[in-house]
């Protein structure tokens, strides 16, 4: 028998772990925080000779150039750009219909199943998404989809007159606002002859199968599991009761998805997409083995493309000098790149959920 | 069997039934949760179902807007009458569409649930413009009349653009019930409206209940049998799933025919 262990003995010992414990998880926090300081200032030095040559000039110069030692790295900003929103575009409609699908139509136990094949899909190594899309989607894309689209969306279609038309009278107003401040020469013609260009030249070109179209739908894929996952937790948060609410209100199921889960969990729903566009815009391994790899604007969607990250899994085996730092100067852009997208979701997402905050 | 029909209280004028059920049963899966149930709810009544815990009220009354069948599993077989166009109607007739029985019997839940995304005004709008009422001064008027029936008028009527969840627990109580009232329906569910709430919250809902007896048929589920006595004209005793007896509140609380129902009333169990 052992004698009790006087009370204020035991809460000083407690007292101990707890102290323990907060001390070890600051220490950890402070850890991260630390890594990724020293991460940025090691890529910054690394770059900054290239920011010192270079300058803002970086990101807009379209001719990247490592023998002239002319580096602009505007190929690669528009490449990631373009391929994140190609897979975004494609995805994200594809995610919330199933994590909708999942929760508000199929029998929990086939829901279940489906949850987890879907979630398998992100267990897949960008590697194997990357020798599938070379292998098996890049002659899919030559053979079918692509000679399709040219045909129905390419040069000379309805579709392709119709968003020139539709682009120029986006873009109409802030020309207006341009040409009243005198900011702009540009005309209402050669906006229009700019928009037309860029429409008729989006679907144009030779069907190569591998190229910008091609990332983008083998990314759409890669970030589909990821934002049906997360689309589905949201939905899932959103209580039985305001589903029931809808429903004892008279809502047919489709107005009871789009009044109760849709409304309630739109900030949750933008934010997982978000996410998945995050993951997107980062990618590399699959990116690199199926965009074709090509350092110049793509004109249209069939043409080889470059990311941002893909160029720097291709050169920087073989890159010094002013070349290493321009490729550290890309890996601070894409970083800057993602801090602005992941701060534009936050301030959506604080947007969107304005309604709902007591 | 028999029994249940002899549990039945014959409609004084079938004109005037607001509700009836006949021998509605329901189940969970294999769990038969409201067992045989035939009862009359006359027009313009309060009334109020009692009973113990998972005696199978709230599942019943989930049952008369349809709602029940919205969960996994859950079954119902049984008539449930409301008046309809000129003649009454089973709302569990083949073809009968549950959404259009929703509309004419509404529900307040136990929790109180407004829609997270939505001001005030658009929560007691979205039933209107489910129904397709779009015309904005016809809304607005139908939105006031309903927060007054409700009384929140007062409280809410310069923050109609709030968000609903901005309002206290008992505030939001009486916004569902302000959302439940504005597509007028023909009988009010009420799931253990006050259960959530504080006893001055809950006294106001209970007078307000009171009024609406003049607009609509209220059946109301209790577990306080307080509650039942205040505001019901008309009480259900139910027990794992059966009605025990039914009968004017007042005959109900002072001398029941049923020893079951004594001894929960007494408090002997329950």
């Amino acid at each position: 028998m052992s004698n009790p262990v006087p009370a204020h003995q035991v809460l000083a010992r407690r007292n101990l772990g707890d102290r323990i414990f907060f001390l070890a998880l600051r220490a950890v926090s402070i850890g991260t925080i630390a890594l990724f300081i020293g991460m940025l200032i090691f890529i910054g030095k690394l770059a900054w000779t290239s920011v010192e040559a270079q300058g803002f000039r970086f990101w807009v110069g379209d001719d990247w150039n490592p023998p002239m030692d002319i580096f602009g790295a505007a190929p690669f900003i528009v490449g990631t750009l373009a391929s994140s929103l190609i897979a975004v575009l494609i995805s994200a409609p594809i995610s919330v219909g199933t994590a909708l699908f999942l929760r508000e139509i199929a029998p929990r136990k086939l829901a279940n199943v489906v949850a987890f094949l879907v979630e398998l899909l992100a267990a897949i190594p960008s590697v194997v998404y990357g020798l599938w899309g070379v292998f098996v989607l890049a002659p899919i894309m030559r053979d079918t989809i692509q000679p399709f689209l040219a045909k129905w969306l390419g040069p000379d279609t309805y579709f392709a007159a119709a968003l020139g038309h539709g682009m120029t009278a986006v873009a109409y107003p802030f020309l207006l606002v341009a040409d009243t401040l005198g900011l702009t020469e540009v005309t209402l013609v050669s906006l229009s002859a700019n928009m037309m260009a860029v429409s008729q030249g989006l679907f144009d070109g030779p069907p190569l199968g591998l190229g910008l179209l091609t990332s983008g739908l083998v990314l759409s894929i890669m970030i589909t599991p990821t934002v049906t996952a997360l689309s589905r937790e949201v939905l899932l948060t959103v209580p039985d009761t305001v589903r029931e609410a809808a429903l004892g209100l008279g809502a047919t199921r489709w107005e009871m998805i789009k009044l109760a889960l849709m409304k309630t969990a739109r900030a949750g729903l933008v934010g997982s997409i978000i996410l998945g566009l995050g993951r997107a815009i980062g990618e590399t391994m699959a990116v690199t083995m199926v965009i074709g790899n090509r350092n110049e604007i793509p004109k249209s969607l069939f043409e080889p493309a470059q990311t941002m990250a893909s160029v720097i899994a291709n050169e920087y085996n073989e890159a010094d000098g002013m070349h290493l730092s321009s490729l550290a100067f890309v890996g601070l852009s894409l970083f800057a790149v993602s801090l602005i997208i992941n701060f534009l979701a936050r301030t959506l997402i604080r947007y969107l959920n304005r309604g709902s905050r007591a | 069997m028999t029994e249940a029909i002899q549990k039945t209280v014959q409609p004084i004028g079938v004109a005037t039934a607001a509700l009836e059920t006949k021998r509605l049963s329901a189940w969970f899966g294999d769990l038969h949760v409201v067992k045989d149930i035939s009862l009359t709810v006359e027009k313009n009544d309060v009334f109020s179902l009692i009973g113990p815990s998972g005696c199978g009220k709230s599942t019943f009354i989930r049952c008369l807007n349809r709602l029940h069948e919205e969960t996994d599993g859950a079954r119902v077989r049984g008539e449930v009458l409301i008046p309809g166009a000129g003649k009454r109607e089973n709302i569990y007739a083949q073809g009968v569409d549950p959404v259009s029985i929703r509309r004419r019997v509404g529900m307040v839940f136990q929790k109180p649930n407004p829609f997270p995304g939505l001001s005030i005004f658009d929560n007691v709008a979205a039933g209107l413009k489910l129904a397709g009422v779009v015309r904005r001064n016809v809304l607005e008027e139908i939105v006031e009349i309903s927060l007054v029936q409700a009384a929140l008028w007062d409280e809410v009527k310069d923050k109609l653009k709030k968000p609903g969840t901005s309002l206290s627990g008992g505030q939001q109580q009486r916004l569902c019930i302000a959302r439940a009232l504005a597509v007028r329906p023909q009988v009010l569910l009420m799931d253990e409206p006050t259960s959530a709430l504080d006893p001055i919250s809950t006294a106001r809902i209970e007078e307000l209940v009171m009024k609406l007896r003049s607009d609509v048929t209220v059946l109301i589920v209790t577990h306080n049998m307080q509650q039942a006595a205040r505001i019901s004209n008309q009480t259900a005793f139910f027990l794992m799933g059966e009605l025990v007896e039914v009968g004017p509140t007042k005959s109900i609380f002072t001398k029941p025919k049923d020893s079951r129902t004594e001894q929960y009333i007494t408090g002997r169990f329950g």
